[in-house]
């Protein structure tokens, strides 16, 4: 525990160092990110040998003890928090024209602050305060990108401001019914009553919102599109799965079984909506950060249909495919953004046009964006097949599940078809480039980096579901 | 872990590993490229010479890696994989020398030579599998490293062309994905074994099965051109002549034949796939595709459209062979993976080799090409020979099982069908030679190559007769037990417990 404290520690009081004193920030953040991403490692060392562990902040004993929780899946996606921060920040101390600014490296580090504590958090309204703190720090890591950002982060704040609301309409609503917060003891309290419903109901729509999930995503593709590369990967990797975890928290742990089996049919269909329209939308989309934009919304369509599955079936082995799900798009997505950045810049124009024969003018960012992209579809050996076949497996298990699978394949199809408009363009012929036409190879490998992780998920598949399984028992 | 288990690891990585470090070189840097490519080769083929000696002595030879949960990655060779691996090796040292050759000078070969050993490695990696779960993975690379082959000129043509390959390729492995999570979820993914895993479960899950087999061909015959699924090879022959060849013989079609051949035995099992009636439609399949493939490459009027069209019927007696379900049948559709590929890489040089020196593109510039480029024709006539099934040429041998076979099993239409086939054969191919070599010689534009001492560049020529004399010797000497069709007797052996 006192590690997985260090690892939320480190970047905030590092965030706060970093305002009132102002040094230049690259260096000092990559080395709290890797002290972060070592306690966290050691963390899940840890809670791997003993088994999940509580913290009671202030002494007091539960119901009235506000806690602190370290189960495996905690600990990794700590791990994962802190790893994915030092690979963007590896990347925006390379290039600064991916940052918007000084003001990113406090702002990254409260964002990561922010998240650890979501993780960490085991009663309702502790997730409330860090959901509001992560959504502040990534409306302002938006707003970096300068006067043309300021409309989406705007609506970002505007509508991430009402999700809470409805959130914490929620949570009051139990905390009357039921008089506690804290999550363990509230799943053994809910009953599938009139009150209980309606706070499902307002929380779920308030967390879809945060998350961007089917319907309620058109506020992501304008924020993640206009903000600064690295911000967009740490946006699109990261910030959207802070409400993604509290849904999953509230249904597969509050909610009484009836009532989530009902609501997991809604929540898959609307993952397999999200697949195929934020698919389109990428395919159709004008410019190259967008259509990486939409192709979030569409992968988190995979994490919504996994989500509902596990609640419809009550199969305890999807949570597994679904964490994997946003491990693997995590990885991705970062790699992709920052390829997408790094392309942009060198290139100078944010049309996926101008893309036409980078195989040639920029090979190492082509090839990170395809890599990533491989993920997203789902090819072997990458963590998004992986995921895919964790999904597949209980889906086979019954011939009146089996339609499920036409969702999966659809996705599938949506998926590389956007990803393949682009790498088709960039194997189109090229124009010849100017002298001043000098590509950064470092950047571009750092933004290879996490691409090459992700095709090694599937490598060290046994681990993973260990760490990831430990939660679901 | 000793050296029997590292070495299939090493004959994928023996061209993996100069592939990765080609895609890093510059463009100038000639000399160290073919050093690569050639280093590759040789190693490659030392160490499958040294596998097959090795399984010939009885060694076992089985790589492992944790990979899924239950399903680990399995790299092993038993006598089909050798057959396979052995074919792909020898005709990447062929293609590889052509392939240097034909690009002399053009722009981007590091990108074309890293993809193109990529390539190989897949193939050789799929030849090795030994689970459909290792089979799907190297199933999935091999489309990802065609694709920049094809696209390769990046002419708008081109890029159609590796449009609607991907889409059918990409389309294909996702449903070889869901048939094989199916089939794991019935069996998990045991090693492939004679005889298949899967009878067991006949009764239990018969409905499951016969999805999952549908599943897991459509996928497979996307690559292997069963129609209505093979629009996208006659497109793909915008590519460059040595993609053709890597496409038509040595990889991608070849992979999704033997990717029939390893479900059909090693999974399902002939007695499984009999008791499931599932080989008739296949068989009806098989043989729609060959005369329909004939048919079309009668209409074509260009000599590589007309080739690819050849190779869509000529792949399929591969399928043929295994759905009649007879162990005779069966070693003429084995025999017949390695004597099309040999057939098709000799035409397929051969056309490059006219197109490049000459110009010749579309049948009717062929005239009287014969005296010009003697010894390519005769490569040419040796390879259009064989397919039509001309005794004593490979081709013959293999149709020779194939028709034994479908009396064998009481399919006697599938005779009609194989006549049929060789009279179209004859319609499309006998044209081509009798202008080669006795009309009057055509007006040529273009003459590169004209002042060297071949009549082409030698590294264009020597493939061609290489492969066309390993196409006449396989036939000459089917009898012996190190021939193809040896080989494959002893494979059907196994399978068929004779």
């Amino acid at each position: 525990m006192n590690l997985a404290l260090l690892s939320l520690t480190l970047p905030l009081v590092g965030a706060l160092l970093l305002i009132l004193l102002r040094p230049a920030g690259g260096r000092w953040v990559i080395m709290i990110n890797l002290a972060s991403t070592l306690a966290a490692a050691g963390a899940l060392h840890q809670v791997m040998q003993t088994g999940t562990q509580w913290l009671e902040l202030g002494g007091w004993q539960a119901p009235l003890a506000i806690r602190f929780q370290l189960s495996p899946l905690a600990a990794l996606l700590l791990l994962f928090t802190a790893g994915l921060h030092l690979l963007v920040a590896l990347y925006a101390a390379r290039s600064r024209h991916a940052i918007g600014g000084e003001d990113f490296w406090p702002l990254s580090c409260l964002l990561q602050a922010a998240l650890a504590a979501l993780w960490l958090s085991g009663d309702l309204f502790n997730l409330y305060v860090t959901l509001e703190l992560l959504s502040l720090a990534a409306v302002a890591l938006v707003a970096l990108a300068g006067a043309k950002a300021y409309r989406p982060a705007l609506n970002y704040l505007l509508l991430s401001l009402a999700g809470s609301l409805a959130y914490l309409f929620g949570v009051a609503l139990l905390y009357g019914r039921y008089g506690v917060l804290d999550i363990a003891l509230l799943s053994e309290l809910a009953e599938a009553d009139v009150t209980t419903r309606l706070a499902l109901l307002l929380m779920s729509l308030g967390l879809m919102l945060k998350a961007a999930l089917w319907p309620l995503h058109l506020w992501l593709p304008p924020a993640h599109a206009g903000a600064p590369a690295a911000v967009s990967a740490l946006l699109s990797a990261l910030v959207v799965k802070g409400p993604l975890y509290i849904l999953w928290l509230l249904w597969s742990r509050i909610a009484p079984v009836e009532l989530a089996q009902s609501a997991g049919g809604l929540f898959a269909v609307a993952g397999i909506f999200a697949l195929l329209c934020g698919g389109w939308s990428a395919l159709r989309a004008p410019y190259l950060k967008t259509l990486v934009a939409y192709s979030t919304v569409a992968q988190l369509g995979y994490a919504l249909l996994a989500l509902g599955l596990l609640l419809r079936w009550q199969e305890p082995s999807l949570s597994a495919a679904l964490w994997l799900f946003v491990l693997a798009h995590g990885l991705a997505k970062v790699s992709m953004f920052l390829a997408a950045g790094e392309l942009q810049y060198t290139l100078g124009s944010k049309r996926v046009r101008a893309l036409k024969g980078a195989s040639q003018t920029m090979p190492l960012a082509l090839f990170a964006f395809a890599v990533a992209g491989g993920s997203l579809i789902g090819l072997p050996p990458s963590g998004g097949f992986l995921a895919k076949w964790l999904l597949l497996q209980p889906l086979f298990q019954q011939p009146q599940h089996w339609p499920w699978a036409i969702g999966v394949l659809l996705g599938t199809l949506a998926s590389a078809a956007y990803v393949f408009r682009v790498v088709a363009l960039g194997f189109d012929r090229a124009r010849p480039t100017p002298a001043s036409f000098h590509p950064d190879r470092l950047a571009q490998w750092l933004a290879m980096l996490p691409a090459l992780l992700v095709w090694c998920l599937a490598l060290i598949s046994k681990p993973l579901l260990l760490w990831i399984g430990g939660v679901s028992q | 872990m000793t050296w029997t288990n590292w070495l299939p690891l090493a004959i994928v990585l023996s061209s993996l590993v100069p592939g990765l470090i080609i895609f890093s070189l510059r463009e100038d840097q000639t000399r160290l490229r073919v050093a690569l490519n050639l280093g590759g080769v040789v190693v490659k083929l030392a160490l499958v010479v040294a596998l097959i000696a090795g399984v010939d002595r009885g060694l076992q030879f089985r790589f492992e890696l944790p990979f899924l949960p239950g399903a680990p990655l399995v790299l092993q060779a038993d006598a089909l994989s050798l057959l396979f691996v052995a074919l792909s090796s020898v005709l990447w040292l062929a293609t590889t020398v052509y392939a240097i050759g034909y690009l002399e000078g053009s722009p981007l070969r590091s990108r074309f030579f890293g993809y193109f050993s990529l390539c190989v490695s897949a193939t050789v990696g799929l030849a090795l599998a030994g689970n459909l779960v290792s089979f799907l993975l190297f199933y999935e690379l091999l489309t990802l490293a065609t694709f920049p082959l094809v696209v390769h000129r990046g002419t708008p043509e081109s890029l159609r062309a590796g449009r609607v390959y991907l889409a059918y390729t990409v389309g294909g492995g996702t449903l070889l994905l869901m048939g094989v999570a199916l089939l794991h979820g019935l069996a998990g993914s045991p090693d492939f074994q004679p005889g298949g895993y899967l009878h067991a479960q006949v009764q239990e899950h018969d409905l499951a099965l016969r999805v999952g087999f549908v599943l897991l061909i459509v996928g497979l015959g996307v690559k292997a051109a069963l129609i209505p699924l093979h629009g996208w090879l006659p497109r793909a022959m915008v590519a460059p002549a040595p993609v053709s060849a890597l496409l038509h013989a040595v990889a991608v079609v070849k992979a999704g034949a033997f990717g029939i051949v390893r479900v059909v035995y090693d999974v399902y099992g002939a007695s499984a796939a009999a008791e499931l009636d599932l080989m008739q439609p296949l068989l009806w399949l098989a043989a729609a595709t060959i005369l329909y493939g004939s048919v079309r490459a009668l209409q074509q009027q260009e000599i590589k459209k007309r080739l690819a069209y050849s190779t869509i019927s000529q792949v399929s007696y591969i399928t043929l062979g295994v759905a009649l379900l007879g162990p005779i049948a069966a070693v003429g559709g084995l025999v017949h993976l390695v004597h099309q590929g040999l057939m098709k890489v000799t035409l397929f040089y051969c056309a490059g080799n006219f197109a490049e020196t000459l110009g010749v593109h579309r049948i009717r510039e062929m005239d009287g090409i014969g005296r010009r480029m003697p010894l390519t024709m005769t490569a040419f006539s040796i390879g259009a020979l064989g397919m039509i099934g001309i005794p004593p040429m490979a081709g013959f041998v293999s149709k020779w099982y194939l028709g034994l076979g479908a009396l064998e099993v009481g399919q006697d239409w599938v005779l009609l069908v194989l006549i049929g086939s060789a009279l179209l054969n004859a319609g499309y191919f006998l044209p081509l030679l009798w202008r080669g070599w006795f009309a009057p010689p055509a007006d040529w534009h273009e003459n590169n190559w004209a002042n060297e001492r071949w009549e082409t560049h030698w590294m264009l020529l020597l493939p061609a007769v290489f492969t066309a004399l390993l196409a006449l010797l396989v036939g000459l000497l089917a009898g012996t037990a190190l021939s193809p069709l040896g080989w494959s007797q002893l494979i059907v052996n196994r399978e068929f417990e004779i």
